[in-house]
């Protein structure tokens, strides 16, 4: 079966991994399914094209790109959710991937959410957004990139 | 913004159907229970901030535009670079 996307056409769900949100996320309870793809052009970004509506693709960051830093912390009701064991340290193992959307506006300015992680439990590929209610980290934090490159112009003379 | 005091056990009600009570206060937390019509959403803050957020993510860019703005991201000084990363 073919997945019409936003970005690339049709592709095989084979071009990425299948990740499952058994309650879909903020504003959009009802999209579940999303084919996660990292294509080499914007890594380390990583497309979530939803599996049911071909015009809706987040985008994410892997949240060590964001903030190296970053502590996760997620509620029983979400780890299971997950299925995640309710004694574990998710945020030291290698069993979840926790990522940040991302959100430009019109105005340019791009953020990250750090307020409301996405974490996939890599075994069963289920995920969650998991919004924190302690206030450590802002749903618009402010990313800073490398200037974008407007063409031949900026490369340096050879 | 209207402020009010109120203890626990007290409420007050906004409009026709919302009644906000508080229940327990303990610690930096309180307990509050709120009855009101089904048809009225109830969000936490958090949870409409990242609502909001979503819609805004959803937004359409071209995916040169995309390539353009992040393409370049794994060569910033600050990104962390790990060991057996795929081809940059």
């Amino acid at each position: 079966m073919e997945i019409e996307t936003k970005y690339f056409g049709s592709v095989s769900p084979d071009a990425g991994s299948v990740v499952e949100f058994p309650l879909g996320l903020p504003a959009f309870e009802r999209e579940r399914g999303f084919l996660a793809i990292e294509h080499p052009r914007t890594a380390p970004l990583v497309l979530l094209q939803s599996m049911s509506t071909p015009d809706l693709c987040f985008l994410a960051l892997p949240i060590g790109e964001v903030d190296p830093n970053y502590r996760l912390q997620i509620s029983a009701e979400d780890r299971a959710v997950l299925g995640l064991d309710q004694t574990s340290d998710p945020a030291s193992g290698p069993g979840v991937a926790v990522m940040a959307l991302v959100a430009v506006r019109h105005d340019g300015q791009i953020s990250a959410n750090l307020m409301s992680p996405l974490v996939v439990n890599r075994a069963n590929r289920r995920a969650i957004q998991s919004v924190r209610c302690d206030g450590a980290y802002s749903h618009q934090h402010p990313l800073a990139l490398p200037p974008a490159g407007t063409g031949a112009q900026e490369r340096p003379c050879s | 913004m209207l402020v009010i005091r109120r203890r626990a056990g007290e409420s007050v009600f906004i409009g026709d159907g919302v009644e906000v009570e508080v229940l327990e206060i303990a610690g930096n937390q309180v307990k509050i229970g709120i009855s009101a019509p089904r048809d009225v959403l109830i969000l936490r803050r958090e949870v409409r901030l990242t609502a909001e957020q979503n819609e805004l993510a959803a937004n359409s860019m071209s995916f040169a535009s995309l390539a353009g703005l992040f393409g370049k991201m794994r060569h910033s000084p600050q990104g962390p670079q790990s060991p057996g990363d795929k081809e940059r």
